[in-house]
């Protein structure tokens, strides 16, 4: 083949465009889809915290229970969401709390009720801990713990402390120390931020 | 025209890019905690690789030789997009757990290099039955891998229960170093295997 300075320039063009064309419409037409599955997952997850069943598993019942129960408030320069009984009477809030992980930051919701007494229920929005063992603190037997721990009690901020320290009302997970230790720090650091900010404790 | 029959072989067992040419090592370090990762991305890299050198297959006569590999590297990268897409679309759960390592296809030597060695050479169906054996053989070390680890990790197989309560889950076996061993004792046993066929092939020779 003759060596041409233009027809590299040209074919790399060419296929470039090609393949771009094929990926934007690929792209374009699964964005939806992909939008639609992360706010369903986001939906099942502060479900969870407020312990809601929906009816079914199926997408639209958790969007309908999602959108019958659930409502946004400004806090900070982000927003909590606010759980509405039958009545539109308040019933819960859930507090964006976070911080480092072993690995990687750790993103999770945490409910409180109303009268900022009892936490209601916890969920991890994103972690990067190892599977298996920080990974466990999306395990529902690590989170379920966290229901109905009492607010009212705590001193210094310290609500979540792990046994068999006293006062200890939470197991921590066995070989993941720097994990649970963390989760519990930020926890206890975010929710006191709200609390205190709330004009309680 | 290599038969199939024959692509498959040095694609599985005598050329196998993991056991053989260590290469894709990686990611089979990261993915194989439990099988149903290590399925999913082997699946993936089938999937790639057996596209990709089609495709660079099928426009190796018109490429330029000295910016080919400029054109590999975009196939591959277009490909992998798609791939992670629709994982995103379609399997979320996967995506998650896969997280960052579905991009990372793209880094995988075994494409690239099936892509130089083989699909530049070789028309479009062999190219692409060539890619597809090297997927394979990635994706039958990588479950061979992780069946270990998730046996004696978790005690389940495919996330199902095998092993009973009395199980004490081995923590190494979740963590990378475990991966580094049993991967070693499989190239080992491999590598025992092949060199024993290989003498008894010379003292075939010999005899006759």
């Amino acid at each position: 083949m003759k060596k041409s300075f233009i027809f590299p320039i040209i074919f790399m063009i060419v296929v470039t465009a090609i393949f771009t064309f094929v990926l934007a419409f690929l792209n374009h037409s699964t964005a939806e889809r992909i939008a639609l599955n992360k706010e369903l997952e986001l939906s099942r997850k502060i479900l969870y915290i407020f312990n809601i069943e929906p009816q079914s598993e199926e997408p639209a019942d958790v969007l309908r229970a999602f959108e019958e129960s659930i409502g946004t408030m400004a806090y900070e320069d982000n927003f909590i969401y606010v759980y509405y009984g039958d009545d539109g009477e308040i019933l819960g809030y859930a507090v964006p709390v976070g911080g480092p992980g072993l690995w990687g930051s750790v993103e999770a919701y945490i409910g409180v009720s109303h009268d900022y007494s009892i936490i209601l229920g916890l969920d991890f929005i994103s972690h990067s801990e190892t599977p298996g063992l920080g990974g466990r603190i999306s395990e529902d037997d690590f989170k379920e713990q966290f229901r109905g721990l009492d607010l009212t009690k705590a001193r210094d901020g310290n609500y979540i402390i792990y046994r068999p320290a006293p006062g200890g009302n939470v197991d921590a997970i066995a070989g993941a120390t720097l994990t649970s230790k963390s989760v519990s720090n930020f926890i206890n650091e975010d929710l006191d931020k709200f609390l205190k900010g709330r004009g309680n404790n | 025209m290599d038969s199939p029959k024959k692509i498959f072989e040095m694609g599985v067992w005598k050329d196998n890019p993991v056991l053989v040419q260590i290469i894709g090592i990686c990611s089979a370090l990261a993915v194989t905690n439990v099988m149903m990762n290590s399925l999913i991305m082997g699946v993936g890299l089938m999937f790639v690789t057996g596209l990709s050198s089609f495709t660079v297959s099928l426009i190796r006569n018109f490429t330029p030789k000295h910016i080919r590999m400029m054109v590999q590297v975009l196939i591959i990268a277009a490909y992998v997009i798609i791939v992670d897409i629709f994982l995103q679309a379609y399997m979320p759960e996967m995506s998650k757990a896969l997280g960052p390592y579905v991009g990372l296809i793209i880094t995988n030597c075994i494409i690239m290099g099936r892509a130089e060695a083989y699909a530049q050479q070789n028309p479009p169906i062999p190219a692409f039955l060539d890619g597809v054996a090297s997927g394979l053989g990635y994706t039958i070390v990588l479950l061979l891998i992780a069946f270990v680890r998730e046996l004696f990790g978790f005690g389940t197989i495919f996330g199902i229960r095998v092993l009973g309560d009395w199980w004490t889950s081995w923590t190494i076996m979740i963590m990378p170093p475990a991966a580094f061993f049993i991967l070693a004792v499989i190239i080992w046993i491999t590598k025992s295997i092949q060199e024993k066929d290989k003498e008894e092939k010379k003292g075939e020779v010999a005899k006759s």
